[in-house]
């Protein structure tokens, strides 16, 4: 058999943001693969030193499209250590309701793209047409259906009144019943299973090798999340499960994520029924005092960590951030040793890249 | 005179025309509507040859411009070919003993000129896509033969018209060979490589298979031999399958067999709409492990309760 280099990038059907591969693949099976990042760096790092602290939160929300919150809630949390603030509880709250919806977000659009990239279309179109229930309650929320802007160093800037938090009750309970019926195709869909069970299996050893996190990491046998072993408020006070399979291929990773959507559908209603009563923010000085903060939060993808070093000035010394996406691309070519051609793209999605947040 | 108007208007080029466009239609309509999208307006397949017509016809280097040419317009010309001897409502251009297997081998030569468009192609994905092509050809092509000639030994008879009469005499061969029913309907999926068997030009994996270099009139003459090969296809297995019937005599023939070819057509677009893609590897599993031997079974059935 002959041997082929295909090339996987920059642009290509199967990828949303641009990555590069040089697969060998002789007939149909790919011997060897090389990877280069870098395509969407935008020296975000370098960016945050020369800007105030207020004006990084714009400029990290958009380090990722999807998880935009949960960066600058983590942003801002290093931020607020560092000045010593502490926040009210419904601060806590907002914050939390913003980062589960996200969640659930982030899965529904990956669940879309990982059935467009098996051919199963349909399941795409559901999963996108489920997500729009998630985008309307978010823009109703904010005003803004995928970036938010709602964090401000020292708690939020939105609020709801109780009419507001029935209205979002409800598009909950309709979610709801939408994502347990996806999640119910997950387990039973033949032609689905088919293309997504025993491909790109990582084994726990892998996963604690790499220092995999998130749903990639759960879905190997690891028990990580950092909402619960961190004990972050408001988390520590709600009642809900961390799905974890130990079959560690793509379909285990499909079936953590949908789960986990489900139980962020649970978390977002503890959240709307506890949200407590009082302000929303509190005052934050301008120059922010010398220090360092090291804050880490559980985004869509898995831990999302921040370093913020501060010198007593309104610029920050040094941003830096480590996105779990980075974890996750360190395994590929392990996964993608020996697949099929056609399994390409069903590892490529399964892991559930996002260049925007690796690149920076 | 008549020939002529058999030949370009009906049941040939210009019915041929319509249909296709009317099919794909349908199909997108169907497929959309079970996504919860409104789908495109009937215009769109006509609106979307024109447009290819009209785009610029890129030149591939290191590709030979007459093959490149040539292959999407033998495509065409066989699928037409083939269409001569298919009745719609019982009316064919022509109509000898034998037909049936000069159909089929006509409705084989698309499947090769894809392969040779990937083969002739330097691309990597037309390259990999033409591969697959033809190994998904070997899978479903044999069940598919198979599948086909068990109406013909049943009605004692190789030619198309002979068959749609014998299932006045009896009934749908459907009915009675349902096994060979479903074979031909899955061996027609491959065929027309539609989803969930639409491998080659599996657009996430390789990006559009043997025709990933083709735009403009020679993509159009692609698209239209397409569409003409899925009418074709679905007027053959209504021929074969869900011929005349006693208790429909009385009722005009034409609309009878549109509606019979629109069925199948829903369940062609139901199969696209639920199903994710195979790999080829489980095609090739598909086809030898449990279609050629089903197919196997229903032809020798059909021998021995025949002969």
């Amino acid at each position: 058999m002959s041997k082929l280099v295909v090339p996987i990038g920059p642009q290509h059907p199967l990828l949303k943001e641009p990555l590069s591969f040089r697969l060998t693949v002789e007939g149909e099976r790919v011997t060897e693969s090389a990877m280069r990042l870098g395509y969407v760096h935008r020296g975000i790092e370098r960016l945050c030193q020369t800007r105030t602290y207020v004006q990084n939160i714009h400029l990290l929300e958009r380090v990722c499209g999807i998880c935009s919150h949960v960066h600058t809630t983590t942003y801002c949390r290093a931020v607020e250590a560092l000045a010593g603030l502490e926040l009210p509880p419904r601060a806590l709250h907002l914050r939390a309701l913003l980062c589960e919806l996200e969640r659930i977000h982030s899965h529904m659009l990956w669940l879309g793209v990982l059935a467009r990239n098996v051919g199963f279309d349909t399941i795409f179109m559901y999963a996108w047409r489920d997500r729009e229930i998630v985008l309307d309650i978010m823009e109703d929320l904010s005003g803004g259906r995928v970036s938010h802007a709602v964090n401000v160093i020292g708690g939020v800037r939105i609020d709801l009144d109780d009419a507001h938090r029935d209205t979002i009750l409800q598009q909950l309970d309709l979610l709801e019943d939408q994502v347990e019926w996806l999640l119910g195709v997950v387990e039973h869909e033949r032609t689905l299973q088919a293309r997504t069970r025993g491909i790109g299996v990582l084994t726990l050893a892998d996963v604690r090798r790499y220092c995999v996190v998130g749903p990639v990491a759960r879905a190997s046998g690891l028990d990580i999340d950092l909402r619960r072993d961190d004990r972050q408020a408001p988390y520590d006070q709600m009642h809900y499960e961390v799905p974890v399979h130990d079959a560690g291929d793509v379909w285990a990773r499909t079936l953590v994520r949908v789960k986990e959507a489900v139980e962020s559908v649970h978390l977002c209603r503890q959240i709307l029924d506890t949200l407590p009563a009082g302000a929303v923010s509190v005052r934050a000085p301008r120059r922010i005092p010398a220090g360092e903060a090291v804050t880490r939060s559980e985004a869509p993808r898995g831990e999302v960590i921040y370093y913020v070093r501060s010198d007593g000035s309104d610029h920050p010394a040094r941003v830096k951030i480590r996105t779990p996406t980075l974890t996750s691309l360190i395994t590929l070519p392990d996964q993608l040793r020996d697949v099929a051609m056609a399994d390409v793209s069903v590892v490529l999605s399964g892991v559930d890249l996002c260049i925007a947040c690796a690149d920076r | 005179m008549m020939a002529l108007y058999r030949l370009l208007v009906f049941p040939g080029f210009g019915f041929l025309f319509v249909c296709a466009m009317l099919f794909d239609w349908i199909d997108r309509r169907v497929i959309a509507r079970t996504q919860e999208r409104v789908g495109p307006p009937w215009y769109q397949p006509l609106a979307d040859f024109i447009k290819l017509l009209a785009k610029e016809d890129v030149r591939t280097e290191g590709v030979h411009e007459v093959a490149a040419a040539g292959l999407p317009i033998v495509s065409l010309a066989s699928v037409l070919t083939a269409a001569l001897y298919v009745p719609v409502g019982g009316v064919a251009a022509a109509s000898y003993e034998g037909d049936l297997i000069v159909v089929l081998f006509l409705l084989s030569v698309p499947a090769l000129a894809y392969f040779l468009a990937g083969w002739i192609s330097p691309g990597v994905y037309s390259v990999i896509g033409g591969h697959r092509s033809l190994l998904q050809y070997f899978s479903y092509e044999v069940p598919f033969m198979m599948a086909l000639a068990s109406p013909a030994v049943l009605a004692g008879s190789w030619r198309i018209m002979s068959i749609v009469a014998y299932q006045g005499q009896a009934t749908w061969l459907a009915l009675i060979q349902p096994l060979g029913f479903l074979l031909a309907i899955v061996g027609l999926i491959g065929k027309l490589k539609r989803d969930p068997l639409d491998i080659p030009k599996a657009k996430s994996e390789v990006v559009g298979g043997p025709l990933t270099e083709y735009s403009g009139r020679k993509m159009a003459i692609w698209h239209l031999a397409m569409d003409m090969q899925t009418v074709v296809g679905i007027f053959l297995l209504v021929n074969l399958f869900l011929g005349e019937s006693r208790f429909l005599e009385a009722l005009p023939a034409f609309p009878v067999f549109g509606a019979k070819a629109l069925a199948i057509l829903l369940l062609l677009s139901m199969a696209s709409a639920l199903y994710a893609r195979l790999r080829i590897d489980q095609l090739a599993n598909l086809g030898w492990r449990v279609l050629a031997p089903l197919a196997l079974l229903q032809v020798m059935a059909t021998l021995w309760v025949g002969g």
